[in-house]
């Protein structure tokens, strides 16, 4: 009895009514934090961030750059454990978040990739290189594309979620190389600017924006990956009693009137 | 405001081109990533209570059925 109880939070966890439930009362408050941040982050990092002595202005575009990198990075180790929790425990709800981080992840990739383009024209003087980060950073995105369509690729679900956590997992070996990319091969892309083992080599006016941005982008990434989630929750117990209730509820007013 | 003006805040320096264009695909992929489940969340519930309504259509029907074969006869 007693251990039925403890574990009783974990099944409770992995339930995706309960998910959906919690989460919906969080996201009024987490939507608003995060609109709140990111207006703060980009109008600071702007207008009112001085501009580099060496790059000038063009130097902003590491406030959607850097947090962009950081979360596709981030990103990955949630869709990749996500993955192997469901692994391991055979959790629903787990393949579902699972699912749901892959789309935000290549998003992220490709701003990343995209902005960084942007910023090396003016700054190197060329669009892309096959420099050793950005080249791992397309494999990043590749990877992502790779459990998306996996998610297409057969009829049963289970198969499906399955397919796509190994392919995760087995794809978190780039994720060290993505890291050690700017130290291994000293090519073109700077090393990282910050570190938790040293001071950040920026100026306080110029840093303070961007952990703004980075905070942002973290609340901007739970925020998507609450509403992917609850739509594949949706989506998945479509014929259970409480998403029919739910679905009655919400739009009773348009299936009496009909359409 | 580090810049003086509107127009230097356009301008950047030279750099305005390249720092608008980041942040304009940037906001849009984000508002994407928004939207697109907001929006399917919507269609989903949609499709959902049609569904219901539907089924309650059928049951409704087949329960009058008898009562209208009756009276074609």
């Amino acid at each position: 009895m007693k251990v039925f109880s403890n574990w009783q939070w974990f099944h409770r966890l992995g339930s995706p009514r309960w998910f959906y439930q919690t989460t919906g009362r969080w996201l009024p408050w987490l939507s608003v934090a995060t609109l709140l941040v990111l207006i703060i982050g980009l109008v600071w990092g702007l207008a009112y961030a001085p501009a580099d002595a060496k790059q000038g202005n063009s130097f902003r575009i590491i406030y959607i750059h850097v947090p962009a990198s950081f979360l596709a990075l981030a990103g990955y180790y949630i869709m990749a454990i996500a993955g192997a929790v469901g692994l391991i425990w055979r959790m629903k709800l787990s393949f579902m978040v699972m699912k749901a981080a892959a789309p935000i992840g290549a998003v992220l990739t490709f701003i990343a990739l995209f902005t960084g383009a942007v910023w090396g024209k003016p700054t190197w003087g060329t669009y892309w290189v096959w420099d050793a980060r950005i080249t791992s950073m397309l494999i990043l995105l590749f990877l992502y594309a790779g459990v998306m369509s996996l998610q297409y690729a057969y009829h049963s679900v289970d198969a499906a979620s399955k397919a796509g956590a190994i392919l995760a997992l087995v794809g978190t070996v780039n994720i060290p190389i993505i890291y050690k990319s700017v130290d291994w091969w000293y090519t073109l892309h700077q090393p990282a600017t910050i570190k938790l083992t040293s001071a950040p080599s920026m100026h306080p006016d110029m840093f303070q924006p961007l952990l703004v941005m980075i905070l942002g982008f973290y609340l901007f990434y739970a925020l998507v990956l609450i509403l992917n989630t609850r739509s594949e929750i949706l989506r998945r117990e479509r014929k259970t009693g409480w998403v029919r209730e739910l679905a009655q509820s919400k739009s009773g007013f348009d299936a009496r009137a009909g359409d | 405001m580090y810049f003086n003006n509107l127009e230097q805040l356009m301008l950047m320096g030279g750099h305005g081109p390249y720092v608008w264009s980041a942040f304009a695909v940037t906001i849009a992929a984000l508002v994407w990533l928004v939207l697109a489940p907001i929006i399917n969340h919507r269609a989903l519930l949609k499709d959902v209570a049609r569904d219901l309504q539907r089924e309650q259509a059928r049951q409704a029907s087949t329960r009058s059925q008898p009562d209208i074969s009756e009276e074609s006869i």
